[in-house]
């Protein structure tokens, strides 16, 4: 999405949809996904728990095919990849997931965790490299001194704790891009800025590109105020820019609410903020996905017969860097209140 | 495996031979009663099982007994020293010692387990008594098959049974015979054919099982419909026809057989058990990283279940054992006798049912089976506590 137009981004989605079968019925879950990561850029993923984040981030990383549209990794379609690209596409890509207790296998010790990739894709010369590496890796993510974490079972860890290990565990392969899906939400907040902090920093020392997926778009700007955000709404991205401009003027009357919602440090100015009224507090199911805009039964901008009938696009907004998926807006009109 | 000729005086010597190793280990550690546990396990199983047994054991108890004294900070790695400090180079020495010493401390760690579970040790405490009874019971009690007592044969009596007497504990048989060396010496063909169609089930089952759940599509559809048409026939009806047809001569294929027919209910349970641990997301983590199939199966999802398959197994050799003794009492299996299936079987036909006097052919065999049966199950009990390493750790 062009903001680095002449270099090849690292991965791109292009057209993507994916459903799922539930028994007879499909649930559309990703509708018409395009999304281009750069290298050593932060991307934001916000929305609404159920939106698709994870889905997005699974296919991004290949372990979720799309149903329709293409993938693309540093231009070519990762289908068509064999071999040795292959491997490389693979391990390129890496994913954290939310649940700190469900990423790490229980039956094996940290060391054993981070020797299996090492050992399997030769990351490191021989037993000795093999063991320097894992405790260069654990250093890295903080955990020191490694010798009291390498002989651990999962269990033995805290959530924090277990999320470095992850995190080091993907970083055994030299990844460009990790997807950290939700990564902190389930740690204590006390240790989150800490886990941020060693995301950013690996980030700036390795060169490799961070999909930050969260569904806390005050999160989201403090992690990429660098990067971009993505504002996800039922399986369709309502909004795509600069994290900067999409905070202090976001477009999609969607990203209005969510970043109205949000609390702020001074509680004076948390009082007199004004939030956002929508229309319904109901989120549609993916079942029965509104017509035209998805948005459009909640959004107070609503406008009888355009957005109810036409599919927005994502476009250019007019005085504005980003872009958003809003008929009346991208037309260039002025949004006014429903019923007023 | 015949296990007729172990239990010989060359496997003590063994046994002791294999034993001098943990213990000079020990003694030269200053730790003599890991030693001399280590010596006298050695010493048992190479008594036992000759070499199989002994060297093994000399694997298991020098790793319990290095463990004992290597500490964590004989590793560089496990120091608290700061990375100029530290030689990531280990001789093969060192490293050799290391794993042992983890092997070591996960051994104590599942033997403290295996002991905390009352009921769970109490079966394995039984099946040790089978063990001991299976192999060093035949070097004290001798197999006895002639009849005694011809002369006292009452007049107009048909049979020679006879009640539990000094001489003979358990009593005679039909024919005479002394049943206490009977019960000594007639497990072992039952108990090794159970095993070997428990073990045969469940290498069958966890295969297509993890196969059937992993790779899917048509195979998957192929495997579940082989087990499903194998689950609607009613198994023991088709053994018995079976064993009119085939001749089980060699137990073995006797263990093949049952084996065949019992694996679809394990591998339906692995498969669905498989799929659900596919979903993990440590899983999922091994296939972004590219660890491959064959690491996904044997290091990421059975882990998980070998608790679980353990369990199964032994409640296969469980099942394996009532349809041998089954097919026994049925007489629709070749008779080698001494063997406990053959003795309810004459039992019996010899109108054992009928004469306080011969309560014991049919108590004894039928006893013997129920608490080789009821250790299995028990022993089941600590299975869990012993695999799994966050209950190993008793929290
Ligand atoms: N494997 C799957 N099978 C069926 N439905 C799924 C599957 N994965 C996700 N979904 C559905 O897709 C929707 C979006 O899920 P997800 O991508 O996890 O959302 P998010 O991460 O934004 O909370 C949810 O309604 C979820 O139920
Ligand atoms: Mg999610």
């Amino acid at each position: 999405m062009g903001d680095n137009g002449s270099s090849q981004p690292l991965i791109e989605l292009q057209n993507v949809n994916r459903f799922f079968r539930q028994g007879r019925t499909r649930v559309q879950v990703l509708q018409n996904i395009n999304l281009a990561v750069a290298e050593n850029e932060i991307l934001c993923l916000v929305g609404e728990s159920g939106c698709g984040k994870t889905t997005t981030g699974r296919i991004m990383v290949g372990l979720l095919e799309p149903s329709s549209g293409e993938v693309r990794y540093r231009g070519r379609p990762v289908n068509t990849l064999r071999g040795k690209d292959r491997a490389e596409y693979r391990r390129a890509l890496q994913i954290i997931h939310q649940d700190p207790f469900a990423s790490l296998n229980p039956a094996h010790t940290v060391g054993q965790i981070l020797a299996f990739p090492l050992q399997r894709h030769r990351m490191a010369e021989g037993r000795g490299g093999v063991r320097r590496r894992i405790w260069e890796l654990l250093t890295l993510v903080d955990l020191t001194p490694p010798g009291d974490i390498v002989n651990k079972y999962p269990h033995q860890l805290s959530g924090g704790q277990r999320q470095r290990v992850s995190v080091a565990r993907a970083l055994t392969v030299n990844p460009r891009l990790i997807v950290a899906d939700e990564a902190v939400s389930m740690v204590d907040v006390s240790i989150r800025i800490s886990l941020l902090k060693m995301l950013h920093r690996l980030r700036d020392e390795y060169g490799i590109a961070i999909v930050f997926i969260t569904h806390d778009l005050a999160l989201a700007k403090y992690f990429a105020w660098e990067g971009r955000i993505a504002v996800m709404y039922l399986g369709r991205i309502v909004e795509l820019g600069p994290t900067p401009d999409i905070i202090s003027r976001p477009a999609h009357p969607y990203t209005r609410a969510l970043i109205s919602a949000i609390p702020e440090a001074d509680p004076q100015i948390t009082r007199s903020k004004q939030r956002m009224v929508l229309r319904s507090e109901d989120i549609p199911s993916l079942l029965e996905i509104p017509p035209g805009c998805a948005f459009h039964p909640r959004c107070p901008f609503f406008v009888e017969g355009v957005c109810d009938t036409q599919l927005p696009t994502l476009e250019k907004v007019p005085d504005g860097s980003q872009y958003a998926a809003c008929t009346p807006l991208t037309r260039g009109q002025e949004l006014r209140l429903y019923g007023s | 495996m015949d296990l007729q000729s172990l239990a010989s005086p060359t496997g003590l010597l063994i046994g002791a031979l294999c034993g001098l190793v943990p213990l000079v280990i020990a003694l030269r550690n200053r730790t003599p009663r890991p030693g001399i546990l280590g010596f006298l396990a050695c010493l048992l199983s190479g008594f036992a099982c000759n070499v199989l047994g002994g060297l093994p054991m000399i694997l298991l108890t020098v790793a319990v007994v290095v463990s004992y004294t290597y500490t964590d900070r004989d590793d560089p790695f496990l120091s608290r020293a700061a990375l100029e400090e530290v030689d990531f180079e280990e001789t093969f020495g060192a490293m050799v010692t290391r794993r042992l010493a983890g092997l070591g401390r996960t051994i104590r760690a599942a033997s403290r387990a295996l002991v905390r579970n009352k009921a769970g040790f109490l079966g394995f405490l039984g099946l040790v008594f089978f063990f001991v009874l299976n192999i060093f019971g035949p070097m004290v009690i001798p197999y006895d098959g002639q009849p005694h007592f011809y002369d006292r044969r009452r007049e107009g009596a048909i049979n020679l049974f006879q009640g539990p007497s000094a001489e003979f504990p358990l009593g005679l048989d039909w024919q005479g015979r002394d049943i206490l060396s009977h019960i000594v010496h007639g497990g072992r063909a039952l108990i090794i054919t159970s095993v070997q169609a428990g073990v045969i089930t469940t290498v069958i089952a966890v295969i297509l099982g993890a196969v059937a759940a992993l790779i899917g599509g048509l195979l998957d559809q192929i495997l579940n419909a082989i087990a499903n048409f194998i689950l609607t026939i009613p198994q023991f009806p088709l053994l018995v026809v079976l064993a009119g047809l085939i001749s089980f001569e060699d137990r073995f294929f006797l263990a093949v057989l049952l084996g065949l027919l019992d694996w679809p209910t394990l591998m339906r349970a692995v498969r669905a058990q498989v799929l659900s641990l596919r979903e993990r997301d440590y899983v999922e983590a091994a296939y972004a990283l590219d660890l491959g199939l064959p690491h996904i199966v044997m290091r990421e999802v059975l882990p998980q279940m070998i608790s679980y398959i353990v369990i199964n197994m032994i409640f296969s050799i469980r099942g394996a054992m009532y349809a041998i003794v089954g097919l026994v009492f049925l007489g629709m299996v070749p008779f080698t006798e001494p063997d406990w299936g053959v003795m309810i079987f004459m039992g019996r036909s010899q109108g054992a049912l009928f004469s306080a006097e011969a309560a014991s052919m049919l108590l004894s065999p039928v006893i013997a089976v129920a608490l080789f049966q009821l250790s299995l199950v028990l022993f089941t009990r600590s299975l869990e506590e012993v695999f799994n390493p966050r209950l190993r750790a008793g929290l």
